[in-house]
């Protein structure tokens, strides 16, 4: 397939073939670029004016897609073909009651009258799991959350009994904790129905976890096709090896292990290498590889697009390059350091507007509570990893620190001494101190100035430095994170989401910050590119001594790179820990939900997830005691509802827990699930 | 030790100085051949504004008895109106009258627009609040209305004229840039800007103005087709100018009451103004194309 | 983007939207023009709506009248006590017969009988006696004060006779009584400007000053024979051009006082009678006399120099009218006018000299003011550029007629151009215009000899005398009078052709209207 640009075509998909049985689930694995979205929506007939399909076909059954005109096309199809979508938001009209869009399926696909279509609406709603079926049908799509959008989408894809199911990323934007209820919802219903299913993904652990055979894509071609068992294990292509190298595994810290980026970029579409197209950046590249590979079967209905798979498989060459291990101390939590960040006691709400019925009445206004006295202290040197979900209050707490959101109550100390909340009346050696990468690079950097005017600035500002003198500077700045000299010209336009991260991050370290925050800094990065930045951060720490507030909703990451983790859940800290104890027990209950959530690629470990009932409380109303109690697993009764919980401190590890519950029980209770392999249902 | 210039090349990536990069800009918008008719029309008609006075052959009211009420001819291109002028002359003078005074006043709309654009859309809070509905109160009444209204309190002259483009279209220039503002004054480097100290007149103008002048260039190219047709508008009305000006709105109003006798003295001005209009328009979509760059789908 | 998969547009949107739609077509439908409807007529011989463009009128009250829109609407809702002939004579009117005294000082009246008001109310001696005294009355402050000075005493010496005793003689004391000013109004009438209590051939329907004034025919005009038309509307228009365009488009029916240019356009125009008249009637340009720079008199000179009259004629009259010789008397008054008068030809160096003389070496700036209308704006044009030649440098200002006139710019500025309608003797310009104290003097000229000169020629009952004087008084003009009057121009116009019956006076506001009638009765 292709897309025209101007008078040329661009190649988005170069021979690309794959069959998925019935009753068969197939994940496609791919970064940006790989093509899996062009496929999507081939498969989709969704190509748009500018794509076509240049050769080649696609199959449904035995009925050939290029052979039927558009109206065909459409009723055929799209009777076979459900999908569910990756932004659930956009995909549902905001203007039509929920319980209305998916009866309208069923009047017009089924032809059911408007009672039975209703009736038939909330039977699928109940096979959903939506609490309150009724409720949500009369909502519109922005009055229910996230999950249940995507639960409703789950069900009007399901409801016409398509012999094919497409999944495109379908929780990648929704919570950790809903993802795992949704992925098991959504494994559940298809294995009712004899349906082949299409996953298209980026994340490795849900492919390990849901698929029966997995294809690697890669800029526009498939070079590699197995069981997710044998693909992890032992890969076939240098590319999916790479590709497990850079993705910080369970247990694997910064001390002992440097994550494996792999070298080089996705090729822009349309302008791949000849030859094997993954040769620019394999580390095992030979001669031969200048001829373009096809598809070799590699025994037992695997698939691997290299010329040397043989060699891999009998491991004669290793692509997995053992990382250089590091001997380092670990550091401890308080002893012998300065503080460079201090948060005590900080709270942060927002105030609502009033309605006039309200404002005439003299009700008071109504506010978000968006952090509830959290105590925070980052020892200097190290790097705290703040992780929690959507609406849990951490970008919030970094916005505060920076001096971009009022607080409350609370004092915010930097370097022991308490600093105003207000950026207005912060003086710049107070700025100096602080910085912060946000998290979406395309927004990082001035879209209209250069690299080097962007980065000279602080060094201009904020050390006071003239220009010609700044100027030297940015050229030392970008070698340390590892860009030539020539990106100082370089326009934000012209360079990829992970160039972009690096220069964000020198324009981070450039003042020399004692505190440094990173807000998400690789969600939005591809996978291979993500290991890379991580391996930076972590280099350059060690080169100034700056602390880190790391923030995520990724665990895997956080325990990868952070020495002390702190959990928040609906802007109260659970629990504050070492990194080489939190994913010991005892654990926080929601911890431990957090920790089951995340999908191992490893198969040797299955656990079963731990499914958290219900939703995210409405940050409008906080729920009264331990605001976890309405979803928590061990919820031990009314003085969870009713009374806020005390901290607890493990005397063994220095962990601090914020539950009822005593951590003897704790500790009793979650060593054994984890020895039995069960989760808590 | 590399020294970090706007024309330095070092290889890797070429920056052009910034009139190298409007000199590309302007062959771009001749490249294509609806923009590039439109371009090249408003350049012609903004060189013979400035040069009329030395290529018109006759007077803007030299009255040549004899030859009055003449259609078009070699000596007379445009043919002459009912007092004997040279109608191509006064159309070629006139064009200096409409587009001195639209061009001025767009500019200096323009040029107000922009900086409370600026200031409104960075400061908000009660400064915005407040100047908006002074804006929209403005934008709410028609253009040429609202030009009557002014020009009837004041007095009667160019300048007055002048002074009533910057008014009328400074609020909407104003909301435009206001709008980009704040669709760039959230976004990351904004923020990193503010906490890397900067100062709020260099944020204005070195962070966001940037992003605001793609706008801010269609807008000024569409503000100044539209000051064209009010001038010409007000001096068919006969306000802000008085005869013998080549204005070729008032020319369109005397020849009005003979058109079925001299139709050549109406048609050549009206035709002016329609051009020059449609000329600026076709531009400012060009304009407008290439601020918007191609995307693959 | 995958959403459009899923479900299809609402079809009740497109339902909504189309009743929208058919909504506003209705709405549209039901508004616009109110269709005119025939009002049953009360007499079957009055037949016929004639529809006037005229400029839009500022004064009512016949005590202020002056432009010819407003005259127009005065003299058909009021009556004078004797009219003026196309002709230029005198005619009977609400008095039907007269005796003058041998001393000329003593005039008496016999009024018609059998006239009434528009109430009801029978017109008798005391109503004339009572607007004439009005219109001489100094509180009242009429621009006639001045002209019925000479009046001693005016007495009801009957039901229906009037006695007008003179202090001296005046042999157009006739054309005075009917100066256009002399509607004969109700007695003790409390508001004339809004009443239009008169005697006239037709009565006040509706006056709305934006839009037009309506009248309908008197059934009670003492006159059996008229009026002919069932109504006249007097639809204002600010714009010449657009009335010559309305009247083309047949929304009316007779447009007076156009421009040459305008004229041009439908004299040929089927379906429309052309109206030409040669007159009296003049545009002048003039300096204020009295204050700088124009107390100078070779500042006037050397305008005059600067003119070429020839080109003006061709110009801007096309012909329709005849030359000028700086004096308000024209060949309209065969016996008056003095053909043999010579006036300089056009000589610009002269000029420059004058100028220079007179302390402008380098030229001078003014500023020139002139009425939008007829065919002054084209003759400020021309005037401008045959004045540049000779360093005199203008800037022309015009203005909507009721700027001008209405608030009294012309009786202000420095250098304005004026229209100056046809009277039936010339005595009136010399006297309203050019003596010293005149209500009307906008030159602010003040020349005893003239002064004297004119007081003769208006006094005497010797004719030869009062040729020779007017000729003296032309040579004065032409030499040091204050204006410069190019031209005398025929009033132009155009009627459509289903009316007959309508009679262009050289004063065309005096036109008659009751004897208007459709053509095919």
């Amino acid at each position: 397939m292709a897309y025209r640009q101007g008078n040329d075509w661009l190649q988005a998909v170069r021979d690309v073939s794959f069959h998925i049985n019935a009753g068969e689930t197939y994940g496609l694995v791919g970064e940006s670029g790989s093509g899996k979205t062009t496929l999507v929506l081939a498969v989709l007939r969704y190509l748009g004016s500018k794509g076509s399909i240049i050769s080649g076909d696609i199959y449904l059954g035995d009925q050939s897609m290029r052979a039927l005109d558009d109206q065909e096309l459409r009723q055929m199809w799209g009777k076979q073909v459900a999908l569910v979508p990756q932004n659930p938001q956009s995909s549902l009209n905001p203007s039509i009651r929920v319980g209305e869009q998916v009866a309208e399926i069923f009047r017009y696909q089924n032809k059911l009258s408007e009672p039975d279509a209703k009736l038939q609406t909330l039977e699928w709603f109940q096979k959903v799991r939506l609490p309150d079926p009724e409720r949500v049908a009369t909502s519109y799509p922005h009055q229910i959350s996230g999950g249940m959008q995507q639960r409703v989408l789950i069900a009007m894809a399901l409801s016409i009994s398509p012999s094919l199911l497409v999944l495109d990323e379908p929780t990648t934007n929704l919570d950790v904790t809903i993802q795992a209820v949704i992925l098991d919802l959504i494994d559940e219903l298809i294995s009712e129905q004899n349906m082949a299913v299409l996953y298209v993904t980026h994340n490795l652990g849900v492919i390990s976890r849901y698929c029966d055979r997995v294809g690697v894509m890669y800029a526009s071609e498939l070079v590699e096709e197995a069981h997710p068992k044998e693909l992890f294990s032992e890969p076939l292509h240098p590319y999916t090896q790479g590709l497990l190298d850079s993705i910080p595994q369970f247990g694997e810290t910064k001390d002992r292990i440097r994550l494996q980026p792999i070298l080089g970029q996705i090729p822009a579409i349309g302008q791949g290498p000849s030859g094997c197209i993954f040769r620019p950046r394999c580390p095992v590249a030979i001669e031969v590889c200048t001829n373009r590979p096809s598809l070799f079967p590699a025994g037992g209905n695997r698939l691997s697009r290299c010329h040397r798979w043989q060699e891999i498989a009998l491991d004669d060459i290793s692509v997995q390059q053992t990382p250089p291990s590091i001997e380092r101390q670990q550091k401890g939590m308080a002893e012998g350091r300065s503080q460079t960040l201090e948060l005590e006691n900080v709270s942060i709400s927002f105030p609502l507007q009033r309605s006039l019925n309200d404002f005439l009445r003299g009700k008071p206004r109504k506010g978000v509570q968006a952090v509830n006295k959290v105590d925070l202290v980052i020892p200097s040197g190290t790097t705290l990893g703040l992780v929690g979900e959507s609406g849990s209050g951490k970008t919030t707490i970094a916005r505060s620190i920076m001096g971009l959101q009022s607080i409350r109550a609370g004092v915010i100390k930097l370097h022991k001494v308490s600093i105003p909340d207000q950026l207005s009346r912060r003086d710049l050696e107070t700025l100096r101190q602080l910085q912060i990468v946000f998290q979406n690079p395309q927004e990082a950097l001035n879209p209209h100035l250069t690299v080097g005017e962007t980065l000279r600035r602080p060094f201009i500002r904020l050390l006071g430095l003239p220009r010609s003198e700044a100027d030297a500077k940015v050229i030392d700045l970008l070698e340390a994170v590892h860009l030539t000299a020539a990106y100082a010209n370089r326009y934000p336009g012209e360079l990829s989401g992970g160039e972009i991260q690096r220069v964000a991050l020198a324009r981070g370290i450039a003042s020399r910050p004692d505190l440094l925050i990173l807000d998400e800094p690789i969600s939005s990065l591809d996978v291979s590119v993500q290991a890379a930045i991580l391996n930076l951060v972590n280099e350059l720490q060690r080169d100034i001594q700056n602390s880190i507030l790391f923030i995520s909703h990724n665990l895997a990451v956080i325990g990868y790179l952070a020495d002390q983790i702190a959990v928040i859940y609906v802007g109260t800290l659970m629990e504050i820990a070492r990194q080489s104890d939190l994913f010991q027990p005892p654990h926080h209950p929601y911890t431990e939900a957090l920790i089951s959530a995340i999908p191992q690629i490893d198969p040797q470990t299955s656990h079963l997830p731990i499914h958290l009932d219900g939703e995210m409380p409405d940050p409008v109303n906080i729920p009264t005691g331990c605001p976890f109690h309405t979803r928590c697993p061990r919820f031990i009764g009314e003085i969870c509802a009713n009374t806020a919980p005390r901290w607890q401190i493990d005397p063994r590890t220095e962990k601090r827990i914020f539950c009822h519950i005593p951590l003897e029980d704790l500790l009793s209770s979650q060593a054994q699930s984890t020895s039995d392999g069960t989760g808590l249902e | 030790m590399n020294s970090i210039s706007k024309s330095s090349n070092n290889g890797l990536g070429v920056v052009p100085s910034w009139w190298r990069r409007l000199l590309q800009f302007f062959q771009q918008l001749f490249s294509r051949p609806v923009s590039g008719f439109g371009t090249a029309i408003t350049l012609v008609f903004l060189i013979v504004a400035l040069i009329s006075p030395l290529i018109a052959p006759y007077g803007a009211n030299e009255i040549i008895v004899a030859d009055a009420r003449q259609p078009p001819s070699n000596e007379h291109w445009f043919g002459t109106d009912n007092l004997g002028r040279d109608v191509y002359s006064r159309v070629l003078l006139g064009s200096r009258e409409v587009l001195v005074l639209a061009g001025f006043g767009t500019l200096f709309a323009v040029l107000f627009g922009t900086l409370f654009g600026l200031m409104t859309g960075y400061q908000g809070g009660w400064f915005d609040e407040i100047t908006m509905r002074i804006f929209d109160s403005l934008l709410a009444i028609p253009a040429l209305l609202l030009a009557l209204l002014l020009l009837g309190t004041i007095a009667n002259s160019k300048y007055s004229v002048l002074l009533v483009i910057v008014v009328i279209y400074t609020p909407i220039v104003a909301r435009v840039v206001r709008s980009v503002v704040l669709a760039v004054k959230p976004q990351g480097f904004i923020e990193t800007a503010r906490l890397g100290g900067e100062s709020r007149t260099r944020i204005l103008l070195r962070e966001i103005l940037p992003s605001v002048i793609p706008t801010l260039s269609v807008e000024s190219a569409l503000r100044f087709s539209y000051a064209i047709f009010l001038v010409a508008s007000l001096g068919f009305l006969g306000v802000g100018v008085q005869p013998p000006s080549p204005n070729w709105g008032l020319m369109v109003k005397e020849a009005r009451a003979y058109v079925t006798l001299i139709p050549w003295a109406l048609f050549f001005p009206a035709a002016a103004i329609s051009l020059v209009v449609i000329g600026v328009n076709l531009m400012a979509d060009g304009v407008k194309r290439l601020m918007s760059p191609d995307q693959i789908d | 983007m995958f959403e459009k998969i899923l479900f299809k547009p609402k079809v009740r949107n497109i339902h909504f939207l189309i009743l929208i739609i058919a909504f506003g077509v209705l709405l549209q439908a039901c508004t616009g023009e109110p269709s005119t409807t025939q009002e049953p007529t009360a007499e079957q011989e009055r037949q016929g709506v004639l529809r006037i463009a005229l400029q839009p009128i500022v004064q009512t009250d016949p005590a202020f009248i002056s432009s010819d829109p407003e005259v127009l609407i005065g003299s058909s809702v009021y009556d004078y006590l004797v009219d003026i002939t196309p002709q230029n004579t005198i005619a009977p009117r609400l008095a039907h017969d007269w005796t003058v005294s041998e001393d000329g000082k003593s005039y008496v009246f016999s009024l018609i009988e059998n006239a009434t008001f528009h109430d009801g109310t029978l017109l008798t001696a005391n109503d004339v006696v009572w607007t004439f005294d009005r219109l001489r009355d100094p509180q009242v402050d009429s621009p006639t004060k001045d002209l019925y000075s000479n009046i001693e005493s005016i007495a009801a010496s009957d039901q229906f006779e009037v006695t007008f005793t003179l202090k001296e003689s005046n042999p157009f004391f006739l054309y005075d009584l009917s100066d256009n000013h002399a509607l004969i109004v109700k007695a003790n009438t409390s508001d004339p400007i809004s009443d239009f209590m008169g005697t006239g051939p037709f009565k006040l329907v509706s006056y709305n000053p934006e839009d037009r004034l309506i009248v309908e025919a008197n059934g009670d005009y003492f006159l059996r024979d008229r009026p002919n038309l069932e109504r006249i509307e007097f639809i204002f228009f600010n714009d010449q051009t657009a009335q010559v365009e309305a009247l083309r488009g047949g929304q009316v029916d007779l447009v007076l006082l156009i421009s040459t240019d305008l004229y041009n356009t439908i004299k040929d125009e089927p379906g429309l009678v052309p109206l030409e008249s040669a007159t009296n009637s003049f545009d002048l340009i003039r300096l204020r006399a009295d204050r700088s720079p124009g107390e100078d008199p070779r500042l006037m000179q050397a305008l005059r120099l600067a003119t070429d009259r020839q080109a003006i004629f061709d110009l801007v009259l096309q012909g329709f009218g005849a030359m000028g010789k700086d004096t308000p008397i024209g060949p309209m008054y065969s016996q008056y006018f003095n053909e043999d008068l010579q006036i300089p030809q056009r000589d610009v160096v002269a000029a420059k000299q004058l100028l220079a003389d007179a302390g402008y070496p380098d030229g001078i700036r003014l500023e020139m003011h002139t009425p939008d209308t007829g065919n002054r704006p084209n003759l400020a044009v021309v005037l401008k550029d045959q004045w540049a030649d000779a360093g005199i440098d203008v800037t022309v200002i015009i203005e909507p007629e009721s700027v001008y006139y209405g608030d009294d710019v012309w009786l202000d500025v420095d250098l304005g151009i004026t229209g100056w309608g046809s009277r039936p003797y010339p005595q009136f310009y010399l006297d309203t215009m050019l003596v010293c104290d005149a209500i009307w003097n906008e030159s602010h000229f003040c020349d005893q000899e003239f002064d004297q000169l004119a007081n003769t020629a208006g006094r005497t009952l010797n004719e030869d005398q009062r040729v020779e004087t007017y000729n003296q008084i032309q040579e004065l003009l032409a030499e040091r009078g204050p204006t410069l009057i190019p031209y005398f121009f025929s009033q132009l116009g155009a009627i459509s052709d289903k009316f007959s019956g309508f009679q262009l006076k050289p004063f065309p506001g005096r036109s008659d209207l009751a004897a208007v009638q459709l053509a095919n009765q």
